[in-house]
């Protein structure tokens, strides 16, 4: 059994490009986009299939039947089946959020390229096939972004751009560099190799891709400039959720896998980590509050959660690893939630500002109660997604850190008590009504906090087999600590924030091109004298 | 001298000229100049000690013979560049024509202002 589904590995890459170039055929057909999403749903089956084999034990496939590490190797263990399911999970969504859009068939071509793109990312276990189909994402966004001629804002997208394809070169020459002096290019086999190592010979490589890694996920080199890409206005709604909800990740996973490579070898880069992680979550909170456009306000967050799960990733227990992959997962739910019902704000009363946008409640019950949904989970209420996986992210740490991801938590808190003002008031006038398809791919996603919520300790159970129980005393003085932040941060809201915007001249900050480089070459010099 | 310093040396060198360099058509070729170090990297990795090319493999001994591997993967790697190259050279194109300057502070400074202008 196991055998067979090793063998369907790399259809989990090809399915979704095939469909691609099915809808970009047939695309201005409606019924053609509805078998496409059949397509996907099936394709989601299949993931979950994956996962539960893969929970078993890890699946390989060995591409063109060389022996031993020369071929490249798919690999399916836990972590990557999880992100399979979850990028799976997410493109159906996107797709049925955009079902009754006037997109182009180039639109839905590569939406589904970027599924595959990102999917073979998951599975491989090649450093070089990684830095291939990380450019071809990239590429692909590129596009994406791009792709309206009206609204396209160019200057953030060759930033984006530039910035991207110099990390890369760092990770192409840390590669280079590993390939080298070990002579492979699987992770296992760098793995083994570096056992045997000098400790001094692992650092450049080791500097370089870390310098490449911390760029793509929005660490302190690059603080600024990720979320305005984000937000880009131009873009559609479907792929600033993609950025923000999926994109980061990447980095992030690329995190993991280099850290089980090296993560023995240099053990003190975790308290590196944990400083900028911890220095650019609350620039990212800080910087969110400043903002007033709502993709602008989830694209900051985004980094203060980022920076959180990169926390959680280097405390160095393994319920607060488990805890952050969760969060991880958790994430890229609610975050897409956002982002979707932003997008239904924003054709729906032709604005996305915080401070115009009021009356949701009244007018649009549907988007009001699946932002509510998703600001709960990404908050941490109790009995949501956010809760459990924060509650276990902190479980290990030490009690000054506990302390700080409060903090953290109770910045994010201020940023939403913000956000919830568009709750209530008097509602704007319609410029267009949202359709169907739109509300209920939102709700599914809100819904989806509340549930995982709610299955969370099961849900930890299955995916991670960690025999977890919430104690009873843990679980109040987590309550406590909940409704403690709530209460601060209501009245710092009502007593300083809605008075004064002091946040407001950090409003238009961004670093230049140059500025960015030089973050990163900061970056690099710093972690080369560190270690 | 050995060539795999040298071509470190250039990486870092393009690298410094990204951070100094004031228009973006330099920074692309910068860019193209880190690239083009890092395939010189990689093929000079495949043929460490002077050894041939896999060629002839009956007449050369099987341990004087380079690694293949390297050149297969920079074939690609330079396909990537090239594209990745000519994105941003497209998007320049469309941003000079549209704000009529290639400097980065400049552009900066009227796209900045424009973005003020929309709130």
């Amino acid at each position: 059994m196991i055998d067979l589904i090793s063998q369907l590995l790399p259809f989990f890459v090809i399915v979704p490009i095939i469909i691609a170039v099915f809808l970009y055929v047939f695309s201005s057909k409606q019924m053609a986009r509805k078998v496409a999403i059949l397509f996907q749903a099936a394709f989601v089956v299949f993931a979950f299939l994956l996962l539960r084999q893969s929970l078993e034990g890890e699946l390989l496939l060995n591409v063109g039947q060389y022996a031993g590490f020369l071929g490249i190797i798919l690999r399916a263990d836990y972590l990557a089946a999880i992100f399979v399911l979850l990028t799976s999970v997410i493109f159906l969504m996107l797709a049925i959020y955009s079902l009754n859009n006037d997109n182009t068939s180039l639109y839905w071509f590569l939406i589904f390229i970027l599924e595959g793109a990102i999917v073979g990312l998951f599975l491989t276990r090649d450093f070089f096939n990684f830095f291939v189909l990380v450019e071809v994402s990239t590429v692909v966004v590129t596009i994406l972004l791009m792709y309206d001629v009206k609204r396209r804002n160019m200057f953030t997208g060759i930033k984006f751009v530039m910035i991207n394809i110099v990390a890369m070169q760092f990770y192409l020459f840390g590669v280079g560099y590993l390939y080298m002096i070990t002579g492979a290019l699987d992770m296992v086999a760098i793995y083994y190799a570096t056992q045997e190592m000098d400790r001094a010979q692992l650092v450049l490589p080791y500097v370089l891709v870390m310098t490449s890694i911390a760029a793509k996920t929005s660490m302190l080199p690059t603080l600024t400039f990720l979320p305005k890409v984000n937000s880009m206005l131009g873009a559609h709604t479907p792929v600033a959720a993609i950025i923000s909800g999926l994109q980061i990740k990447i980095g992030v996973y690329m995190f993991i896998r280099v850290q089980t490579v090296f993560g023995g070898v240099f053990p003190e880069a975790r308290q590196l980590f944990l400083v900028v992680a911890i220095v650019s979550a609350f620039a990212g909170v800080v910087l969110a509050l400043a903002q007033k456009e709502i993709r602008l306000v989830l694209a900051y967050s985004t980094m203060a959660q980022v920076s959180l799960i990169m926390i959680g990733l280097n405390i160095g227990g393994l319920y607060s690893f488990t805890g952050a992959v969760f969060h991880i997962l958790n994430h890229a739910i609610f975050k897409v939630a956002l982002f979707m019902a932003a997008g239904m704000i924003a054709h729906r009363y032709g604005t996305g500002d915080i401070t115009k946008v009021r009356g949701l409640f009244r007018h649009s019950p549907v988007i009001a109660i699946s932002t509510a949904l998703a600001v709960l989970g990404m908050v941490g209420m109790p009995l949501f997604n956010g809760f459990v996986s924060k509650y276990f992210l902190a479980y290990d740490a030490p009690l000054y850190l506990e302390w700080i991801i409060n903090v953290i938590n109770l910045g994010t808190m201020l940023v939403f008590v913000r956000f919830s003002a568009m709750f209530f008031g008097r509602p704007n006038a319609v410029i267009s009504e949202s359709d169907s398809a739109r509300q209920i791919s939102t709700f599914v996603m809100g819904a989806a906090c509340l549930v995982i919520g709610v299955g969370g300790v099961w849900i930890m159970r299955f995916l991670f087999g960690l025999d977890v129980e919430f104690t009873a005393a843990e679980v109040a003085e987590k309550c406590a600590i909940f409704l403690g932040s709530l209460v601060i941060a209501l009245l710092v809201y009502r007593l300083v924030l809605a008075k004064h915007e002091i946040f407001i001249r950090l409003r238009g900050f961004d670093l230049s091109f140059k500025m960015l480089c030089a973050s990163i070459g900061v970056f690099f010099g710093g972690f080369l004298l560190f270690l | 001298m050995r060539l795999d310093i040298f071509t470190m040396v250039m990486f870092f060198v393009s690298f410094f000229g990204l951070i100094t360099s004031r228009t973006i058509i330099k920074s692309i070729v910068f860019i193209l100049i880190m690239q083009t170090s890092v395939v010189m990297f990689w093929l000079i990795v495949g043929n460490m000690h002077g050894s041939l090319p896999p060629i002839d493999v009956y007449n050369i001994d099987a341990e004087n013979i380079s690694d293949p591997l390297p050149q297969a993967l920079m074939l690609s790697a330079i396909v990537i560049g090239i594209s990745v190259i000519t994105v941003s050279i497209t998007m320049f194109n469309n941003l000079f024509r549209k704000y009529e300057t290639a400097s980065w502070d400049h552009m900066e400074k009227v796209y900045s202002n424009e973005g003020e202008g929309e709130q």
